[in-house]
């Protein structure tokens, strides 16, 4: 198992922080890979923010109404060491099936 | 005494240790920067997130971010600050995040570092190594799926390799980043995550051969020879097992090195078993299949008995997750390639 933590990015052009609203996911809830896991208020917007990757959740850093700082963390997950990267899915081994036979007659010589 | 203990101990063999192929990478990884003072892992996530495959876990943090960094999102610039950095010493090993976003990097690729070398004639070395994951077979949108193979291994200057295990991804990565030559690092995704036992020992390279260099046979065999690298090693084994229950034993190279093509192994085993299909995942068309073609043609021309098949994608785009079955070659694909080259008659 691997820990990935996620910092809170830079939700507008040069804001340094946001407040957080609400978790919408708690310690040990599995997250899929683009559900939105936290609301935060910026000083232009409040906005969802979507996981960027699928995990059990390790830490939540703050809670409703602190304020977290662009590039600090904001999430940790526990992620499997064969889950998925970002992009695409780990391909699934799976018994080598054919349909065609060879059929050869040597004329070894 | 100590001595003597020390040279029994190098006699043992070392136990194999279970590592994927993102592991053994990144193991490697960590013993080049460990060793080496001028190496530098850099490139879009490398850092702070460990590559959006793992393969940089951890280096950030033990090497700090001063030796393993993040870069803008621009492949242009990751190639030129490899290249500036090289020119000052330095060992750059950079990443490309996805084979499909090398493209904004060519020109530097092309016009730059694979010359840079022979323009400063021999002043100006560049131990580069690009890791670029490649091929298909993950079911990643379109631009993260591409075969670059033939497009690199054509600019004079360029080294193009591609491992098909974590035996093979540990050793040969570390070996390319002792070249003086830029190296062009293919690492097939489909295969990150299947784990195998690594011999982390320098001196043991594994699969047959007892040099790093050209290319290994994985599997041997009598009545043809299926060439393949990356991720088509493994599903060529695949296909040699199913045609081993026809009676039929097909001999499997890991032609490792793209370029330069290690012509004497191909040569060596064609004229064994005198006939050849290669496969590869990239387009039919000039694809390094025709490289292969052409060698093993002009080599084994007296005892082949067949022409040389090739088992390809097909000449369209690299199609996206849902296509992928369709186009890169299956072992359906491979064992009809198989059937026409041992039913091929002259005359």
């Amino acid at each position: 198992m691997a820990e990935i933590s996620f910092p809170l990015p830079d939700l507008g052009e040069g804001l340094l922080e946001a407040t957080v609203l609400e978790w919408l996911v708690a310690v040990g809830d599995q997250v899929e890979r683009n559900q939105p896991f936290v609301e935060v208020e910026t000083t232009k917007s409040s906005v969802e923010l979507p996981s960027p990757i699928a995990g059990i959740v390790l830490t939540l850093h703050g809670e409703p109404g602190d304020v977290v700082l662009v590039d600090t963390p904001l999430i940790t997950f526990r992620v499997a060491d064969d889950s998925a990267g970002i992009v695409g899915t780990v391909p699934q081994e799976a018994a080598p099936k054919r349909r065609v036979r060879l059929s050869a007659v040597l004329d070894e010589d | 005494m100590s001595d003597t203990l020390e040279a029994v101990r190098e006699t043992l063999p070392m136990p194999l240790v279970q590592l994927s192929m993102q592991q053994a990478i990144n193991r490697a990884l960590g013993e080049i920067l460990d060793a080496d003072d001028r190496a530098l892992v850099f490139g879009e996530d490398v850092g702070v997130l460990g590559g959006v495959f793992r393969v940089t876990d951890g280096l950030q943090a033990r090497f700090g971010a001063h030796r393993v960094f993040d870069t803008p999102l621009a492949e242009s610039g990751i190639l030129g600050t490899a290249i500036g950095l090289a020119m000052a010493g330095f060992h750059p090993i950079p990443e490309v995040q996805f084979d499909g976003f090398a493209y904004p990097a060519v020109n530097q690729i092309i016009t730059q570092l694979a010359r840079m070398n022979y323009r400063s004639r021999g002043t100006l070395p560049m131990p580069v190594t690009l890791r670029v994951p490649s091929f298909g077979g993950i079911r990643a949108p379109e631009h993260h799926g591409e075969s670059l193979e033939s497009l690199f291994a054509h600019v004079p200057g360029l080294k193009v390799v591609s491992p098909s295990s974590p035996q093979q991804a540990y050793h040969l990565l570390k070996h390319a980043a002792s070249m003086p030559d830029p190296v062009i690092f293919m690492e097939p995704k489909a295969r990150y995550w299947n784990k195998a036992g690594v011999n982390l020992a320098d001196n043991v390279v594994g699969a047959g051969s007892a040099s790093l260099e050209g290319s290994v046979v994985v599997r041997p065999g009598k009545h043809a020879t299926l060439i393949a690298w990356g991720a088509m090693v493994s599903r060529c084994l695949q296909v040699a097992e199913l045609a081993a229950e026809d009676g039929i034993e097909l001999e499997v190279l890991d032609l490792r090195w793209l370029k330069p093509i290690d012509e004497a192994a191909l040569a060596a085993s064609v004229s064994r078993t005198r006939r050849a299909i290669v496969v590869h995942e990239g387009p039919h068309t000039a694809g390094l299949g025709a490289e292969v073609a052409a060698l093993v043609s002009q080599s084994c021309f007296d005892v082949l008995r067949a022409p040389v098949e090739r088992v390809t994608g097909f000449d369209v785009p690299y199609p996206s997750g849902d296509l992928e079955d369709e186009y890169i070659p299956n072992i359906d694909r491979i064992l009809f390639g198989v059937q026409r080259v041992l039913e091929y008659r002259r005359g």
